[in-house]
């Protein structure tokens, strides 16, 4: 059962990577003094100044 | 009384020659056990002896040598030695030699047998069954060579199934001679020796009459897990009977380590043994000593082969009984010693028992608790509390099937290569940064320029920088909606000579990155703090889609490999924990299922 479910769990990492990498979504570098850019999905500007 | 399938009248075929069992001679062995050789006349000619012993049947006949054949002497036997002399088409190699008691005799045989004669023999057997028999009672010695058979082999399977039904009224009824209570032999033509239920003594099982030889002191008994008479169904759908049980030691670095064996009885099969070390189970049946390839010098590394497979020395000390309880097929005894050599390739341990006069090999399986429960109809058997020497590791499969998913994000991240598109410059500018000291602007715009929606963004900032910097707050707007996506990008560069060192730190390019944003038209919006600049910073700044960073297929391999890592780790331990308790750790390995 643990084989099956840790499986099903890897598909869906690869399912949301192959997603990721299709919609452009990635873990932002925003610099040094980062203040993280946007964060992986897009939500929304998180406003400017 | 008798538990043979085969008796004086029986007819068989052998290799397409029809033959009948007209004579039959039972010895004794000098530890005790006794062993039925029946007389074979075949309708051309032919004479053989169709011998049995412990449920195993060898068809042998008489080989006249060569005469410049000399065989060894009985007393410079070795055993393991291979003698060359015997024609055959394999290696013979002793495994047994002795001196043997004629007891009786019945039906027809070529020479008159005296009971009580002794004489001296060797057994020797070879790859694919080859069996010979060398009789030094006559001068020169006889040899006789075969191999083993099974009865269907022979055209007596009949006789297998007939001596089933006869099975059933075997077990002889007994009296103890010393406390006259009652017993029962479940397999009286071979039982040797028996502890009396009763009294606890150790009787001697002399043609079917009981003699008493001593009494077992009380205090030697161990518990044992499971009880004379228990039957127990195993995965092949056959069924034994434990009629006896040992406990047996090893004394490692002044330690004494305990088990149980129990022996199993299935009277057409013959004996099995079922072994219990450390709550751990192992189903042990004999193997036939010429298939296996083992070296005599044993050290850390050395392994023996079986049946093409390398098994890895584990422990080699003297074995000895510490407690009888049961009938046994051999004259068994408190103290007996034997040599006794183990090998491991999970799930199966090799076993070799040696003494003066015999070697014998078995074979061991490892059962789980689950598997001896449902084979005897019991529950709740005590947890092992270490690893057995041939348990085999059941989390495999996470390091090996585990890796699946990891080879499938290889295989995703290079269809995705195509799919999501390659990289692209969508706007490049050159953007002066005047100090309000000289006069410009605190804030400066780009031109604007279009992004593509499902693409990251990455915006890359350069400038002649030297023993200078400027921090670059930079913002994105979306021309439509006006909002506002920040980022910083530090530009610096500092460099000088300390100590005669030269050092540096900083760059003269810096970027920065972010998840993909709504399609449309966008302007940068750069806001600077000068450090040790006085004159206008020309800056160029690039925004780039679709850029190749690898950070989600880290995250995924990381993601991805925590499972099959962990299982590897468990592996490890497992196997460290398997070796620590072998007299030679150093030939530790991935012994796997």
């Amino acid at each position: 059962m643990l084989k099956k479910l840790y499986l099903v769990f890897g598909g869906g990492v690869l399912m949301f990577y192959a997603a990721s990498s299709l919609m452009g979504w990635e873990i932002a570098n925003s610099g040094s003094r980062s203040r993280m850019g946007v964060p992986f999905f897009y939500t929304g500007f998180r406003g400017g100044k | 009384m008798s538990q043979s399938p085969l008796r004086v009248g029986l007819k068989g075929v052998w290799r397409e020659v029809r033959f009948e069992l007209t004579g039959r001679t039972q010895n004794r062995h000098q530890l005790g056990g006794t062993w039925d050789e029946w007389y074979a006349t075949f309708s051309n000619g032919w004479v053989g002896w169709l011998a049995e012993a412990q449920g195993r049947f060898y068809l042998t006949f008489h080989q006249p040598l060569p005469a410049d054949a000399t065989l060894p002497a009985f007393a410079s036997l070795q055993l393991g030695e291979t003698v060359s002399a015997i024609p055959n088409d394999t290696p013979l190699m002793v495994y047994e030699r002795g001196t043997a008691e004629a007891v009786a005799a019945e039906g027809e045989i070529p020479y008159e047998l005296r009971p009580g004669e002794k004489f001296d023999y060797a057994d020797f057997s070879g790859k694919g069954g080859s069996f010979a028999t060398i009789d030094y009672g006559e001068e020169p010695p006889w040899v006789f060579v075969g191999r083993q058979v099974s009865l269907a082999e022979i055209g007596l399977a009949d006789a297998r199934a007939a001596e089933r039904e006869s099975s059933r009224v075997t077990t002889a009824a007994l009296g103890c001679p010393n406390c006259a209570g009652p017993l029962s032999l479940v397999a009286p033509d071979k039982t040797e020796r028996v502890t009396c239920p009763n009294c606890d003594s150790l009787l001697d099982v002399i043609q079917g009459n009981l003699s008493y030889l001593k009494a077992l002191a009380p205090s030697d008994a161990p518990e044992f897990t499971l009880s004379i008479g228990n039957e127990g169904t195993f995965a092949d759908g056959t069924k034994y009977k434990i009629i006896g049980a040992i406990s047996r030691s090893v004394t490692i670095e002044g330690i004494k380590y305990y088990w149980h064996e129990y022996l199993l009885y299935n009277a057409p099969i013959g004996f099995r043994w079922l072994v219990h070390s450390d709550n751990h189970w192992n189903f042990v049946e004999p193997i036939n000593a010429a298939e296996v390839a083992s070296s005599n010098n044993i050290a850390a590394g050395t392994s023996a082969i079986y049946n093409g497979k390398p098994f890895k020395i584990f422990q080699d000390a003297a074995a000895t009984v510490e407690y009888v309880k049961g009938e046994f097929y051999w004259r068994v005894e408190q103290g007996e010693t034997v040599r006794a050599t183990d090998y491991v390739a999970a799930p199966l341990m090799l076993s070799q028992e040696s003494s003066a006069n015999e070697i014998n090999w078995s074979l061991g399986r490892y059962l789980t608790n689950a598997e001896v429960e449902e084979a005897f109809g019991i529950t709740d058997l005590a947890k092992p509390w270490d690893v057995a020497p041939n348990q085999p590791f059941t989390g495999g499969f996470y390091y090996t099937w585990g890796l699946l998913p990891l080879a499938g994000l290889f295989l995703v991240a290079l269809l995705m290569v195509p799919l999501a598109g390659s990289s692209a410059i969508v706007h490049r500018e050159s953007i002066t940064l005047v100090p309000p000291a000289a006069g410009g602007a605190s804030v400066v715009f780009s031109k604007p320029f279009e992004l593509k929606g499902n693409r990251n963004v990455e915006i890359t900032a350069s400038a002649p920088v030297s023993n200078s910097g400027a921090d670059l707050d930079i913002d994105l707007v979306n021309d439509q909606s006006q909002e506002i996506e920040s980022v910083n990008i530090p530009v610096s560069y500092y460099q000088g000579v300390e100590n005669g060192e030269s050092w540096s730190e900083g760059s003269p390019t810096n970027s920065a990155s972010m998840s993909s944003l709504p399609a449309g038209k966008y302007t940068l919006r750069l806001e600077g703090s000068l450090d040790n600049i006085a004159q206008p910073l020309p800056v160029e700044v690039k925004v780039e889609q679709g850029v190749v960073r690898g950070i989600n297929f880290l995250c995924a391999f990381l993601i991805l490999a925590i499972v099959p890592i962990l299982g590897l780790i468990r592996k490890i331990s497992f196997e460290s924990s398997r070796w620590k308790n072998s007299m030679f750790s150093s030939s530790g390995g991935d012994d796997d299922e």
